[in-house]
């Protein structure tokens, strides 16, 4: 039989463990619900941005732009790999940096040079054991990240994408919240545009002015920071989520801990209860 | 006067839309005006003042850091990484950065891209400063 002090102490541990995984829980779905905010608030403008690259890609039979033209190399990528900077979010940030491995070894394969361009610190502490070329790292961004960050992240990738012609592509890869309890470790491409709208010239001149590649191309930069800035707070959301059902599972847990260990104790207190009035009435029996 | 929708988008917010009277916006290639019925147009647009005629003749003004315009029949966007309205300015936060800016260029006198980095964020502070004293 079990020592009524120990399970007195096991039942506050547990107790004080559920209440941290309480409140964890609670400011999950805080932060949470900010993060579906701003990732809400940033819509118009990026969907705005994007109709009109798409217009001017559409409309204008000899538009051409080098961020649309497919480049014909050995299959060399940036990676920029968003995760979180803090554990206890269940998969989230296994999630998405085994489809990292996974992308780098595929690129490797095909004989491609992989370069990784990771954000938040758990992303950052993953790359810096392996041996993959790193562009830059940022980390601890993600809770306050600014639109100002991700142009300066997005000026940065461009130019590289510019330099290197051997890059064939730049690829984001995040975690898309796709419900509360369901977020997915996703990969899109970037650079080049080829998603955008097939060429089939309209009659329907829109006046552009210098012109429509000059238009174009100062939209790239806003069109790409937005797409980080949108993975970057889409993540954040989907870490939080991901926290917030964790924390959930864990108080489940501890409640379910504390219910058996309570059972217990009062099994072992009824056990001693009994065993004495036994002892006692043992004893005067013995007396008479 | 007849109007048309104007849309005013940055990445955090939506800071107009809704009907105007007419747009006046600082392209790199001039200012320009736009009434409603303007030919469909794009344009690249350089820091500067943005001025709107609302539906009911008060002008408002706004300082908008760089960005695209876009007419098209049915609305006229403005897409810009930053935009206020004059009232809303705080000019001794846009002053502070105008120093703070300052002090950066100075600091990267040798680095092209930080250097340029810098007299953006100057050029923005000055506009912020004098839109908010066009009030």
């Amino acid at each position: 039989m079990p020592n009524l002090k120990d399970i007195k102490r096991r039942i506050h541990s547990v107790e004080s463990t559920m209440q941290i995984t309480k409140a964890m829980e609670l400011v999950a779905s805080s932060k949470f619900r900010h993060a579906r905010e701003r990732a809400e608030a940033a819509q118009p403008f990026f969907e705005a941005t994007y109709k009109l690259m798409a217009e001017i890609a559409a409309e204008d039979p000899f538009f051409n732009s080098q961020y649309v033209n497919p480049r014909t190399e050995n299959g060399s990528a940036l990676l920029i790999v968003i995760a979180g900077d803090r554990g206890l979010a269940g998969g989230f940030n296994s999630n998405v940096l085994r489809l990292a491995q996974s992308r780098i070894e595929e690129i490797t394969a095909q004989g491609g040079t992989p370069l990784v361009m990771p954000i938040g610190q758990k992303a950052v502490d993953h790359f810096s054991r392996r041996d993959v070329k790193v562009l830059q790292t940022y980390d601890h961004v993600a809770e306050h990240a600014s639109i100002y960050l991700a142009m300066d992240m997005a000026d940065l990738i461009l130019k590289n994408y510019k330099r290197h012609t051997s890059l064939q592509s730049v690829e984001i890869l995040f975690t898309n919240y796709v419900s509360p309890i369901l977020q997915v470790a996703e990969r899109l491409q970037i650079i080049p545009l080829t998603d955008l709208p097939g060429s089939h010239p309209r009659r329907c001149a829109v006046e552009y002015d210098p012109s429509p590649e000059a238009v174009f191309d100062k939209l790239v930069p806003q069109y790409v920071a937005g797409l980080i800035y949108g993975a970057i707070v889409e993540s954040f959301a989907s870490e939080q989520a991901a926290r917030r059902t964790a924390m959930e599972n864990a108080t489940d847990n501890a409640t379910e801990m504390i219910d058996t260990l309570s059972l217990q104790y009062n099994r072992a207190r009824q056990g001693a209860i009994t065993q004495e009035i036994t002892e006692i009435v043992g004893g005067a029996n013995a007396q008479q | 006067m007849s109007t048309f929708r104007l849309l005013i988008v940055t990445p955090d917010r939506t800071l107009f839309d809704g009907d105007v009277q007419e747009v006046i916006a600082r392209t790199t290639e001039g200012d320009v005006g736009i009434l409603a019925g303007h030919t469909r147009y794009a344009a690249i647009l350089k820091t500067g003042a943005l001025t709107v005629k609302m539906e009911n003749n008060e002008t408002r003004r706004a300082a908008v850091a760089g960005g695209v315009i876009k007419v098209s029949d049915e609305k006229t966007t403005v897409m810009s990484t930053a935009a206020e309205w004059a009232e809303e300015i705080d000019p001794d936060w846009a002053e502070r950065s105008r120093r703070d800016a300052e002090m950066k260029i100075e600091a990267a006198k040798n680095e092209p891209d930080r250097l340029e980095r810098a007299n953006l964020k100057l050029q923005r502070a000055l506009n912020r400063l004098s839109v908010h004293r066009g009030l």
